[in-house]
This record gives C-alpha cells, structure tokens and sequence, in this order.
C-alpha cells in the first residue's frame, strides 16, 4: 500500500514535469521559446541524474565528499579551455580529471596522514577551487573572446545549454542509468554492507570504483545546470526529499530521479525567463523546498507526524498513570 | 560433503598489523569439521580481526588460511559471515527480506537479478530465525535482537560449509539469544563448522564444544572441556580471572 | 572604531613619518599583504580548534552563509539610505548572528533524526548559499557585492577604501552660496512638470549652488579648495577592521586556553570538570563568523575557508603541540599571504617565474598561451598556502611522506624479523618442528617469496639470533632472549589503550 502510493507519487511527478510547459503556457501567459524548451529539457535530464546517483552518496554518508568534488573540478573546466578551446566535451573531460584528482588526493591525505576527513576535505575544495579561479582570472586576460561562459560553471548557466549539449548529455547519462541497472545489486549490497560485500565474493574494490565514478560523472554533467559550488545541494537534496517517504531504495532512487528533474526543470526555466537569476541557485532553492515539505509531511516519519506520534505516547502515559494512581 | 575428521580450516602462522604493531601474532589453529567453536578473549585481543583475516577483509603481514585444503578465493562458495550489528547502518531504506536475500547476490554472480527462487530460499530462511511476519518491515524498525537474527538468516541463505560469526551474543535479549543457539546446533547437526566470536566466559561450555582462547596469541586451543581452565583463563585474561568453580567465571572485564 | 584607528597612527607616527606611511599603505601590495596575513593569523588562530575537533567545516558553512546576512543587512541599510558599507559594525554584528544560526540550524536538523550531519551541512549551506547569490543578482546593484566579490573578494583593493585622519591644518570647511568659491548654476524648476525643454520661454530657473556644503580637510584638499594640503594619513579600512579581529581572537584564545585546550582534547572531560564546552563552541563560532564578514571584502565567501582549514592542517603536520600549532599556523598563512601576492603577479615563492612554465607549455601542445601571468590576489594566496601543505606533507620530519617511507621500510624489516622469530619460538622443540621450520620451505609458512625468506634468514643469522642446525632453523639464546623481550614488551604495550591526545 505505501508501495503504491510512492509509484504514484512519481507517475504524478512526472505528469506534472511534462504537462509544466503547456500548462504554464495556457495560464502564466508565459511565452516558452524552443531555446526554453531545450533549457527545461537539458535541466529535467540532469536534475533526474543528480538525484537517483546523489541516493548512493548520502547513503554512503559522502555527501560533503561531493562538494569537494565538485569544487575540484573547476580547474579541470578552465584547463580543458586552455588546451582545446570552448567545446563542452573537452571541458567536461578536463572537469571529470580534476575531479578524480580530488578525490585521490583526498584519500591519499587521508591514508598517509594524521589528518581527519573533514580537514582533508576542506583543504582538496578551498584548494582546487582557488586554482580555479587563479585559471579563470588568467583566462579572463586572454585576447580571445570565446572565453564567454566559463563562468557559468561556477553558478551554473542552463540557458547556455544547446541541442547539441542536450544529445552529449543524454547520451552520458543514459550510459550512466544503463550502468546503474546493470550494477544495480552490488551497488545495492556495497552501500549497505561493505564487509559482507566482499565476504561473499564480490569484488567491492572494482564495485566502489565504479560507483565513485559513476558519481563523479554525475556531478560533472550536472555542473552546467548547478554550477561547482551548488553542486551538492543539486546531489542530496531530491535524495534526503526522497529518503522520507519510502523505505525501499528502488523507489527512493526513482523517486529522487523525479525530484531532481522537477526541481531542475522548473528551475531551469525560471532562471532563462529572467536573465538576472542564475540557474543553479533557483534550482537549489527549489530542491530544497521539496525537502522542507517532505521532512515536515511524509507520512510515519516526518516532523508533523513524530509530533503526533509523541502527544500519543504522552497521553497514553498520563491515562497509565491515571489508571495506576486510582 | 566433507568427511568428518577433515579439518575445516587450518590457519598457518597468521600475522596481521596496523602499522606495524601486531594485533594477531604468528596464529596457528586448526579447527576440525563439524567444531562449534567459541573464540574469547579479553578486548582488544584481536578477535575479530581474526575473523576479518581469514575472509581477507584486511590484509595479512603474513602466514595463510586454507578452508577444506583450499585458498579462500576457490572456497568461497564454502564460507557464510555474520558481521558485527553495528558495522551497518541500520536506517539504510531495504526490508528484511532484501537483507536476506543479499546473502544470495555472492552465488548469483554478475548481472544476475534475484528472482522467485531466491525470494523462496530467503522466505525458508525467515522462517528458520523466527522472523517470518517481519519479512516487509522497514529493517530500522526492528529491535537489536531482531537485526542479529535478519543477519543470521541472511548467512544461512548463503547455505556455507563453514560459518565465522562476529559477536552475534552482543546485547541481545533473551528470545534472540535462545534462537541464536539454536541455529547453532542445528547448523552443527547438520554437519557444519561454527567459529563464533563470543564474550561472556559464563555461558561458553554450555553453548560450545570447541573453544580457542586468544589474546594477540592463541593461548588455547582445543575441546571446551580441555581448555576452559582458570589457568588458561588467566594466561588469556591476565590476573583478572580470580576463581572457576561450577562453570562460574569470576571476571573482571572483557 | 575611527578612535582607535588614530590612536594606532599617532603611535606609528612616532616610528614613521607621515608621507613614508601614505607611501606604504598606498601600494596595492603591502595593504594586500598586511589584511591577508592578519586574516591568516585569526584564521589558523580559530581553525586550530576547529580542526583538532574535527569541525573543519562547520567554518565552510559559517562562511557561506554570512553572505546571507551581509546581502540582507545590505539590502536593508541601502533600502533605509545610508551607504551600503560592508565594514559596518552593525552588518557585522548582523552577518555574525546569522552564521551561529545556521549552527544551531544544522544541529537542529541532525536532532530531528531524519537527516545525518554531514547531509544537514551539505544541504543548509548550499540553500543559504542559494538564496543569496539569487539576492545579489536580482536586487542589488553595487560594485561591492556582485558576483565576482562574493567568489574572490578585492584584496588588491583594499588600499583604496579608506578612512582618512587629519593631524594638522585639520580646519573643516563650508561653503555658502555667497562665497566667492561657490558655483552657482541655473535650474529649471518647472520644466519637467510641464515637460517643456529648458530653452522654452515659459521654463523658470533658480540659481543652485553645486558645490555648497560642509567639506572635512580631506574632501576640501580633493575638490581643490585649500592652498596648503592638510597632514593627511589614508588609512584602509580593512586594516583597521582586521586588527581588530585579530586582536579579539587572540584574546578570546589567550584568556580561555587551558578552557579551549581541553575541549579540544576532551569534550567530556571538560564538562564533567565543569567547564561548558557548548558555550564554548558557540563562542568559537561566533568568532568565526565574525572573521569571515571581517575577511569578506578581501578574499570573498568561499576563499576564507582556506585560511581557517590549511594552515592549521599544515601546522598539525609539523608538531604534536597544540601552543606550536597555535604558532606554526598563523606564521604558514602568513608566508602563504607574502608569497601568494607574488604568486598572482606570476612569481612562485619569488623564485620561480611562471611566464616560463607557459612558454614550456606552449612549445610543448603548440598553444599559443600569452606568457604574462595576472591572477587573482586571494586564490593565489590560498594556493600559495596549498603548495606550503603539500611541501609539509612531503618533508615535515616527522610525518612527512619521505620520514614516514623511510621509518616504514625500517620497521617493517625489523617486523619480519619478528614474524621469524616467533615462529622458529612457537615451532621449537614441537612435534612439528621438522616441517615447520626447515630452512628451505620455510618461506611457504608466512606465504613470502624464497627470495624474500632467505633474505631475512640472512640478516637474522648476521644479527646471531637464528642458526642452521641440519637444514632446519634453530634459535640462538640470543635469539630466545630477544624474542622474549619482544612479546613481554608487545603483549604489555598492547593491554594499555594508545594514548593519543588528539582522540576524544
């Protein structure tokens, strides 16, 4: 039953994600170009992306691993522009690099010194982020004007999102999702329980490289709509959204697809009807109301019904007590 | 089937170190077919690093494991493992029937999804540990015996020769305790070989007939009758075991 | 504030003179240099702490969401007329509570139980974050708080926004219409109500003095009104805002020592002897938001967080004490704000030029890269202090990557000996003895290769602890009697918990 009523909670999100343009056309008066169309389309895709890869993340409690990952991957964008110029596949392999850098220097610092996780997490993002902007600022001073649009990955620019993007992506994506089915038990088993993964054959070395890759896949092809520095919120919002109202993560992957490409759609939109609002902070603004309403409303474990289920207890107390005391 | 009499695993001169301060120490043991096998010791004694050892699950310094003659990786099919309760996160969104049924993903393989018949097995496997009607519950809200008992049947879905239990006694209360023994002997009856890492001195010659008694070393190892002595609990615990009378153990600590 | 700040140049006049300091604060370079280095010593000050209690980056999300508050408090001075400055006190004060709230925020998350500390952090920063990047772009138009502020802060020019003191020839001065030097113009005052030109023969003019008004000495010598230029001392105001920052975290640091020391060590230590290491932590954080606003203007929002995580992580490398972190960090940020000026015009550490790693590169890839390096001030300074990090990691004596390789491949050898050693111990006079120790397949016991084996076997005969008795390998009495010190020491070291202050 509440099997059900979480399948159809993604079927209506999904129905409303497709019918959001035309509806919003024939009500808001809103006049939606092709460019918008393309826009939301682009937005929708990654938004779904982010969120059923971003589940894996917060499971496996990296969620902060992913800020730093994605802050690291500036740099790649700005020297994959300086080696082969302003095509999106060159800055996105450069970005994923960097990336993968990140993520190895942090797991060196931390094998290799005595330093904790959250040092060696905030030293990989505040220093490849600043290399990133040394590079963009030297970038800045170059004679060629076809620099424009860098700065979008800082920010996120889902207006800049072409056709041609939109087939790169879709077709990286779908790669991803064909991976994630392919793979899906042991990824399944690796999040949960690492030491009986491997006790019972799996070879989880391979399995968590792949995951980790696959994230940070993810987390590059989402930084055209979220920018490096909102990345994260992009990553774990539809899944902690999702988290509260299923406890089965088939549906909690599908359901965070959904949320994510609701909130990235629609703030995908909104940020190219009015050009002085940057894409990925909308888009975190909006996720993020999807988690405010789903830690308050969903159903068993959320704020509103902890509440109720707790003036039950006490009420059940005092008429114990009641009881006890006659 | 192995033959009785057959040893079920030999452990040769094991060593394991965290940078190089040893937690086992050159371990020779060799555990019989069909041993239900207690393994105590005082904290710290590397217990369950033993275990983790045996599976691979950390590197070795030095020294092999052999199960039924064979390495590890060609015996897998032959080992089942219950981890320590509290190495997962029990929030984690999956019912208990999906836990079980991951005891079964190892045998399946690659690419291979879990179908009715391994619904069927997981189900048989419920049933085993007292946990049927719990099959679709959230595993979050289970208690912490019932957790013990959705590991154990997840280990006995994976249908093992021989069985490496980290701590399945830890705070659990008296139901689960009696289900644990239970499957205990059955497995044994069945003719498997239990190693289970244990805690409470009081209850090990009920529960066991083998026991080896660790600390960074093997000091003991053999028939629970044999071993379970005040003179080797006191090699194993230090001064700290003052007296064993009736199966009593006065310990401090561990 | 504007007190304190004469009081500070009337002292340095003393060393000074007057025109030798304008000259010196007037170079983009030295002010750079002096608010970097200030911001890195309250930085790595309060970032100890934090490290050493595993909060690195709680003061990612302080400083992320400061901006909030900076962007509000903003939002509401310029909406109420005043000038948007963010080096108000009030802005501060403002910004400062906001970065607790998002604290007890994130805690408040974690408590209800459904969300795990690290994915509160990572969702409440970003949201804060969010909102107010979507506020400057959408509402404010200042030059002070766009985009580019917000990423990288203008430390370059931090020289220019000034406070300036008068010390002699200090008379304000006021000009009134009928004053000679007054400039008088003509104004319509009716035209735009019935929207005629001014050259319209109905347009009525009033004569308006354009520059009426009250001047101080400096605006005066400026506008060109005065003969003689008035003693002027320019002053930056981040200097002035950093000081004192830094003078309130030194002191919050000096005065509750023994109090920070052990919360840091020992939380629960502490409260059981009666400290309240929540206040204290709330304190701590209060002082980080407060640098991060103090350190706005300069390096930008998310810059800081560099100050307060690398040096202190560096320093930690370098020492286990927790009064030579509390020294080694403020003086690696420091040198990571002297070099990282240098770093931005093109010269790492001032040594190496990075104009020739361009041509390299160049003629390496055939690009055509421009060779002249011109960066931003505050990322330079934050990879500067990277770059000291990694030289720490490298070489620090004694954890440094080469030391630790070294002491490894040591103590490793001497452990294999050991393993040895205890097997010839355990195997001695058993049964077993035949097969488990002769010579030429004891390698297959600890599952090492012949060569490895015999290659121990010879140092441990050299060392005069094992001899060849008929192919098998037999201890020597030396060799018993080191073995048994080795396991007394082993097997008694292991039974004491490691005493690591820097676990809680």
């Amino acid at each position: 039953m509440a099997q059900r009523r979480v399948w159809l909670m993604i079927v209506a999100l999904v129905a409303l994600g497709v019918g959001l343009l035309p509806l919003s056309q024939a009500f808001l008066g809103l006049r939606l170009t092709y460019t918008v169309r393309v826009v939301a389309l682009g937005g929708a895709l990654l938004g779904a992306l982010s969120g059923a890869l971003g589940c894996f993340a917060v499971l496996r409690r990296e969620s902060l691993l992913g800020d730093a990952l994605s802050h690291a991957a500036l740099p790649g964008v700005a020297i994959g522009f300086l080696l082969a110029g302003r095509q999106l596949g060159a800055l996105l392999v450069g970005a994923g690099i960097a990336s993968w850098l990140g993520l190895r220097l942090v797991a060196a610092i931390l094998q290799t010194t005595r330093l904790k996780q959250d040092a060696a997490l905030g030293i990989v993002l505040a220093s490849f982020f600043a290399a990133g902007i040394a590079l963009l600022t030297y970038i800045q001073s170059l004679p060629d004007a076809s620099q424009a649009g860098l700065d979008s990955f800082i920010f996120g620019q889902a207006a800049a999102i072409i056709q041609s993007d939109i087939a790169l992506l879709g077709g990286v994506g779908l790669a991803v999702v064909v991976a994630l089915a392919l793979f899906w038990k042991e990824f399944k088993l690796l999040t949960f329980d690492a030491d009986f993964a491997s006790a019972s054959g799996l070879r989880s070395g391979l399995v968590g490289a792949l995951l980790s890759t696959l994230i940070v896949i993810t987390i590059v092809l989402g930084l055209q709509l979220a920018g490096v520095i909102l990345m994260v919120g992009m990553l774990i919002a539809p899944a902690i959204a999702a988290r509260q109202w299923t406890h089965s993560l088939e549906q909690m992957v599908a359901l965070a697809a959904a949320l994510g490409a609701f909130a990235g759609g629609s703030g995908a939109v909104i940020s190219a009807l009015d050009s002085d609002i940057p894409t990925g902070p909308m888009i975190i603004v909006v996720a993020f109301a999807l988690v405010a309403l789903s830690i308050t409303l969903a159903p068993g474990r959320g704020m509103l019904w902890q509440q109720q289920r707790q003036r039950e207890n006490r009420r059940h107390l005092r008429s114990r007590r009641v009881e006890s005391g006659a | 089937m192995p033959e009785s009499g057959e040893l079920a695993l030999v452990i040769d001169d094991l060593t394991v170190a965290y940078d190089q301060k040893p937690v086992i120490w050159d371990i020779d043991l060799e555990v019989p077919q069909g041993a239900l096998m207690a393994i105590v010791g005082p904290n710290g004694a590397g217990k369950s690093t033993l275990i983790k050892a045996a599976l691979n699950l950390i590197p070795r310094a030095a020294g092999s494991v052999l199960f039924y003659g064979q390495p590890y990786e060609a015996a897998r099919r032959l080992v089942g493992y219950v981890p320590q309760r509290g190495s997962v996160d029990w929030d984690f969104p999956t019912s208990v029937l999906d836990v079980v049924t991951m005891g079964l993903y190892g045998k399946l393989g690659w690419l291979r999804r879990p179908g009715r018949r391994e619904r069927a097995k997981a189900l048989a496997a419920l049933e085993q540990v007292g946990l049927v009607e719990f099959a679709g519950r959230q595993i979050s809200q289970l208690s912490g015996g019932q957790q013990q008992r959705t590991f154990l049947a997840r280990a006995l879905v994976q249908d093992a020769q021989i069985y490496f239990m980290d701590e399945p006694f830890a705070a659990v209360d008296a139901i689960t305790e009696a289900a644990i023994v239970n499957i205990l002997r059955e497995l044994n009856k069945r003719g498997c070989t239990v190693l289970v890492v244990h805690h409470d001195l009081q209850t090990v010659p009920a529960y066991f007939d083998w026991l080896t008694l660790l600390n960074v070393e093997v000091v003991a190892a053999g028939r629970t009758e044999q071993v379970f002595t005040l003179e080797n609990l006191q090699k194993a615990y230090g001064g700290r075991v003052t007296s064993l009378h009736g199966g009593q153990v006065l310990a401090a600590g561990g | 504030m504007m007190g304190l700040e004469r009081a500070l140049i009337e002292l340095l006049l003393h060393f000074i003179t007057r025109e030798d300091l304008n000259a010196f604060l007037r170079s983009p370079q030295h002010t750079a240099t002096l608010v970097g280095c200030l911001i890195a010593v309250c930085g790595a000050l309060l970032g100890t702490f934090l490290l050493l209690r595993g909060l690195s980056l709680t003061s990612d999300a302080i400083s992320h969401t400061v901006l909030l508050g900076i962007v509000l408090a903003f939002m509401l001075m310029t909406g109420a007329g005043l000038e948007g400055d963010t080096a108000s006190p009030w802005l501060i004060v403002g910004a400062a509570a906001a970065g607790v709230g998002t604290v007890a925020l994130t805690e408040a998350l974690q408590r209800s139980g459904l969300v795990r500390q690290d994915a509160a952090l990572g969702l409440a920063f970003p949201l804060l974050f969010a909102i107010a990047v979507i506020l400057v772009s959408r509402f404010v138009d200042d030059v002070h708080l766009d985009d580019d502020a917000v990423l990288v802060g203008e430390i370059g020019l931090a020289w220019a926004n000034t406070n300036s003191h008068c010390f002699a020839r200090c008379e304000s001065l006021r000009i009134r219409p009928e004053d000679p030097a007054a400039q008088q113009t003509r104004h319509c005052v009716n035209c735009r109500e019935l929207n005629i030109s001014p050259r319209d023969e109905r347009a009525e003019f009033i004569e308006v003095c354009g520059n009426c008004g009250v001047y101080t000495p400096a605006q005066a010598w400026s506008a060109g009104l005065l003969d003689e230029a008035p003693a002027l001392v320019f002053f930056p105001k981040s200097i002035t805002v950093m000081l004192a920052l830094t003078a309130l975290t030194a002191g919050f640091v000096a005065l509750f020592y023994k109090e920070l020391k052990l919360t840091a060590f020992d939380a629960a230590l502490a409260k059981s002897l009666g400290f309240r290491p929540v206040a204290l932590t709330y304190a701590l954080m209060i002082l980080v938001s407060l640098v991060a606003v103090g350190a706005f203007d300069a390096v930008g929002s998310i810059l800081v967080v560099a100050f307060f995580i690398i040096p202190p992580a560096t320093a930690y490398l370098l020492t286990d004490r927790l009064s030579g972190m509390l020294l080694l960090g403020p003086i690696l940020g420091g040198a990571g704000a002297f070099f990282g000026y240098d770093l931005a015009r093109g010269w790492l550490f001032g040594i190496f030029p990075l104009a020739e790693g361009i041509a390299a590169l160049n003629r390496l890839f055939g690009l055509q890269l421009p060779e002249a390096w011109d960066s931003s001030i505050s990322a330079s300074v934050v990879l500067t202090m990277f770059v000291i990090f990694l030289l720490a990691w490298i070489l620090s004596p004694r954890y440094g990557l080469v030391a630790s390789g070294l002491r490894r491949a040591n103590s490793r050898r001497r452990f294999e000996d050991q393993v040895v050693l205890a097997h010839i111990h355990n195997h001695q006079d058993t049964p077993s003895q035949a097969i488990e120790l002769r010579a030429a397949t004891l390698h297959q016991h600890f599952r090492w290769t012949p060569q490895k084996m015999s290659r121990v076997l010879m140092r441990l005969r050299a060392l005069g602890f094992v001899s060849l008795e008929a192919g098998s390998a037999v201890l020597t009495e030396r060799g018993d009697a080191h073995v048994h010190a080795f396991r007394n020491h082993m097997l008694v070291a292991h039974n004491i918990p490691d005493i690591d202050p820097t676990q809680s």
